[in-house]
């Protein structure tokens, strides 16, 4: 037995030994030098490259530190006119983007049943003509959903589906179409507009989170910074009305809860409150069209369905008409409703109403810069749901995915997942095997954004367009989509080749450039001007002439937004957020996001059902246990964490998590809250009401494991023990 | 038969703790007697005999924070027209022909979270001899200092040299 022991020990203490070794000796660091020298590349010196970021909608300007050959480190662009050398979460982390283990890495087709998830390499050629020939087979049944690429791409996109009589859509689930919608209805303009934050005194939002996702977030961070410590003289003011308590609601100088849906009534009422106590500045012609509207609601019956006492109502109504730059801004949770383009034109009106269009502090119209086709509509979730059925066009037809999600980001009750079902082939241009890539025949993988040539027309905010270049070799056998729709098109032959006759992405992007730079400043040599554009990262003007309104319309409907499950059934309102790092889900295979914490709850790595202490103790159940959230259209399971920001009867859950595809870090870990929504729709946006389903609560009597950076809970659990919970 | 596993755990521990040593010192700072490298260049031979300036070579240490190695095209910019080979320059030449870079063993390493830059010395009028020692006396290059922190901070307390922890920890 002693022996044995000894033998054991002398055994470990060796394997002990051993296992150093290697560890640290193997890697006796060798030299390799070049065996051609790089003219450009000083090792240990670094070059910078200006370029696009891509990871959201907004598209920063950045400038990559590139060592060796090897992107290292992103910041901002110092010039470019909406971050200004600031940069996001996102936008640091799409490093792990470009170095992401689980990349596709070549051409690939399906092996086994679709959505099985097995995939064998294919060659390029043979990928490109079955493709191409699936195209031909079918003539007009063609469908691409793209994610919004406002630029070359769009144009390029759009060409190409049309000239083979297909269909483009571009899809994005934050694309605040609610607030298109309500743009149009109010001041008759078709883009976004900017809202001058830096300049605002008093801001009143219905539950914008423009401090973590909405539109365009480091812009309007670094704008709130100016409108809060940028002016010696006024610090603005800044009222956040929403019913959970999100990370901007707790930046904001008052939080006033109100019920979910009925933001745009209250809105209705300090519009009411402005006209009855004469402060509008509306022009004389417009304002019967407005008292008209106004005139049916009564003050105390809004305060009874919002929620928000009259004494309240009256108080804000007072604050922004006597305000010097008043600003009324909505999103988030306020537009995610079956009203929410009524509840932003409700909104809107309250600008119309003190009449801050186009003025310092309020909303200013940039037309965006004429670069050629860039203007590509974004469409809601409806438009992508008419695809479905036998009659419809996605059917025995060829399907094709260019970085969208709709497996993950649309809930199932809405049954999308005929769509690929009924496809003939489906085919995704997606860097990652995400759940919609999984589901694909053939996969013809795009380079990463920071391999790939771009240019990115900024909305709203500045005319302005990032040019994008490669910043670092492409690392896998990749090909940027652009080459090969014009590949494609080539193919093809005819029409669609000769007006797609540019021979690579790059040229097309050159050329592009080309008429826009000749057409505004005609005579100039273009080469000079892409060189500066090459370092700058694009094109803009540090302020554009903002375009005049042509109407003003006044709000039309302010029904209280519509549910799906009874109350009596299912108590609570549920509202799925976007979370701060993973957004819709698209930063979960990004390590560095996973573990950066929630700005409200600290917790990293995975999901939580936030509820608030009260409610949760009714229900016996502490934090961390594992609670069952059901709606009328599935269910989930996750941790409790106690979040006295929450009402009573409303229950979150983070966006991002739950992924059963796109990689390591993604899979299998957390839930996904849209898997419970109701297909239910705002009509006139035709986005879909993420916040109109209702949902009931079940403990399990298991715990789960949610990791809160902040271990000690203080926050949390001072509110609960001392009786603060309510919120 | 306890005494024994006593003693041998003694021993153990010991042993384990002088490999933990002698690993950790050299993960700070490279130590390696003699190089033995891929080909046994020479710089006695180079920056001695031909008197070849160490900068033509190492060509990054004016202009970057690394001395760098120089391409193997910097090597046969000289070697392509020699007439008489051995058998070591024939490994350059196989190098060359293959298109392949010659995996240099490093001898130098700071760690990580040490800045040190060539530039700036050299700015400063150092010479390379100052810290590398008089390699073109040989044949095959040791360390000539230990690189470790002590060391710096003597040479920057004798020079004047900033002292704050932040000139090389950043
Ligand atoms: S907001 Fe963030 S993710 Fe979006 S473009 Fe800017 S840096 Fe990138």
């Amino acid at each position: 037995m002693d022996l044995k022991r000894r033998d054991f020990l002398k055994v470990v203490g060796l394997g002990a030994a051993g296992s150093m070794l290697p560890g640290c000796g193997g890697e006796t660091a060798k030299l390799i030098p070049y065996v051609l020298p790089d003219e450009e590349i000083v090792p240990g010196v670094a070059n910078w490259y200006a370029s696009v970021c891509r990871e959201c909608e907004a598209g920063c300007g950045i400038i990559v530190r590139v060592m060796e050959g090897r992107a290292r480190k992103i910041e901002g662009n110092p010039d470019h006119p909406l971050n200004r050398g600031k940069l996001c979460a996102l936008g640091q982390a799409s490093l792990q983007g470009l170095y992401n283990p689980d990349r596709i890495r070549g051409p690939l087709q399906r092996d086994g049943e679709r959505g099985e998830g097995r995939f064998k390499p294919i060659p390029w050629e043979e990928a490109m003509s079955r493709w191409v020939s699936a195209l031909q087979k079918h003539p007009g049944g063609a469908v691409l959903i793209s994610r919004p690429v406002p630029g070359t791409l769009a144009g390029l996109f759009s060409t190409f589906m049309k000239e083979i009589s297909g269909t483009v859509f571009f899809y994005e689930p934050s694309a605040e179409r609610p607030l298109r919608a309500a743009n149009r209805k109010s001041f008759g303009i078709d883009f976004l507009p900017d809202y001058d934050l830096a300049n605002t005194t008093y801001l009143l939002s219905f539950g914008a989170p423009f401090l973590s996702h909405w539109l365009s977030p480091v812009h309007f961070g670094a704008a709130y910074g100016r409108m809060r410590q940028g002016r010696p003289e006024v610090r603005g003011r800044f009222v956040q009305v929403e019913p959970r308590l999100s990370l901007t609601a707790a930046s904001a100088d008052r939080w006033v809860p109100i019920r979910p849906g009925t933001e745009g009534l209250l809105a209705v009422a300090i519009g009411r409150l402005i006209l009855e106590e004469g402060r509008t500045n509306l022009p004389r012609g417009d304002r019967s069209r407005f008292e008209k509207f106004y005139a049916s609601f009564s003050i105390d019956r809004i305060a009874n369905e919002t929620g928000v006492a009259e004494e309240e109502i009256v108080r804000l109504a007072r604050e922004f008409y006597t305000a010097a730059s008043p600003l009324a801004i909505g999103g988030g949770i306020a537009s995610e409703q079956t009203n929410g383009t009524d509840t932003l034109v409700a909104i809107n009106a309250l600008n119309l109403l003190v009449g801050n269009i186009n003025r310092p502090g309020g909303i200013r119209f940039f037309r965006p810069s004429d670069f050629p086709a860039s203007s590509a509509e974004v469409v809601g979730e409806q438009a992508l749901l008419d695809l479905k059925g036998p009659s419809k066009k996605a059917s025995r037809s060829v399907l094709m995915l260019y970085q969208a999600n709709p497996l993950y980001t649309l809930p199932p009750s809405t049954q999308f997942r005929q769509v690929f079902e009924e496809a003939d082939l489906v085919v995704s241009f997606s860097p990652f095997l995400d759940e919609s890539t999984a589901m694909a025949d053939l996969i013809l993988p795009d380079h990463f954004f920071l391999e790939s040539w771009g240019d990115h027309v900024t909305e709203g905010i500045a005319p302005a367009a990032g040019l994008a270049q490669p910043v670092v070799i492409p690392r896998y056998d990749t090909r940027p989509v652009g080459d090969l729709f014009l590949g494609a098109a080539n193919r093809f032959g005819g029409g669609v080749k000769e007006r797609l006759s540019w021979t690579d992405y790059r040229t097309m992007v050159r050329e592009q450039w080309r008429d826009f730079f000749d057409r505004r400043q005609p005579g100039q040599p273009f080469e000079a001007a892409w060189v500066e554009a090459l370092q700058k990262g694009g094109w803009w003007k540090p302020e554009g002439k903002p375009v005049s309104i042509s109407q003003r319309g006044a709000p039309s409907a302010a029904e209280p937004a519509r549910f799906e499950g009874s109350e009596k059934e299912f108590p609570f309102y549920f509202y799925p957020f976007p979370s701060m790092g993973l957004h819709y889900g698209q930063g979960a295979n990004r390590p560095w996001l996973q573990e950066l914490p929630d700005p409200m709850t600290t917790v990293v790595w995975g999901s939580w059902v936030e509820i608030n202490p009260k409610t949760a103790q009714e229900y016996g159940l502490a934090e961390r246990d594992l609670v069952r959230v059901i709606s009328p259209y599935g269910e989930i399971e996750a941790p409790v964490v106690y979040f006295p920001g929450n009402p009573p009867d409303l229950i979150s859950v983070p966006i991002g998590q739950g992924h059963r595809a796109y990689g390591r870090y993604a899979e299998g870990r957390g839930v996904n809250p849209l898997a419970l929504l109701a297909p239910l729709i705002d009509a006139p946006s035709g986005a879909l009401a993420t916040g109109a389903t209702r949902v009931r609560i079940e403990r399990t009597g298991r715990k789960g494991r949610p990791v809160l950076v902040d271990q000690t809970g203080q926050g949390t659990r001072r509110h609960t023990e001392g009786g603060e919970g309510e919120a | 038969m306890r005494k024994w596993v006593g003693v041998l755990l003694a021993l153990l521990v010991i042993g384990v703790a002088i490999i933990w040593g002698a690993l950790y010192a050299q993960s700070t700072a490279d130590f390696m007697g003699h190089d033995r490298q891929p080909i046994a260049f020479s710089h006695q031979r180079h920056a001695g005999e031909l008197q070849i300036d160490c900068l033509f070579c190492h060509r990054g240490a004016r202009i970057s924070p690394v001395a760098s190695v120089p391409s193997v095209y910097l090597c046969m910019t000289c070697h392509r027209s020699l007439k008489e080979q051995t058998p070591e320059t024939e490994k350059l030449l196989a190098y060359w022909n293959d298109k392949e870079p010659i995996p240099w063993v490093r001898l130098q390493r700071l760690p990580d979270f040490v800045q040190f830059t060539h530039e700036m010395h050299l700015d400063a009028g150092f010479q390379c001899a100052d810290c590398h020692g008089e390699v073109e006396r040989m044949s095959q290059t040791p360390r000539a200092a230990t690189f470790e922190m002590g060391w710096c901070i003597d040479c920057h307390e004798r020079n004047g040299a900033s002292l704050d922890c932040f000139t090389c920890h950043y």
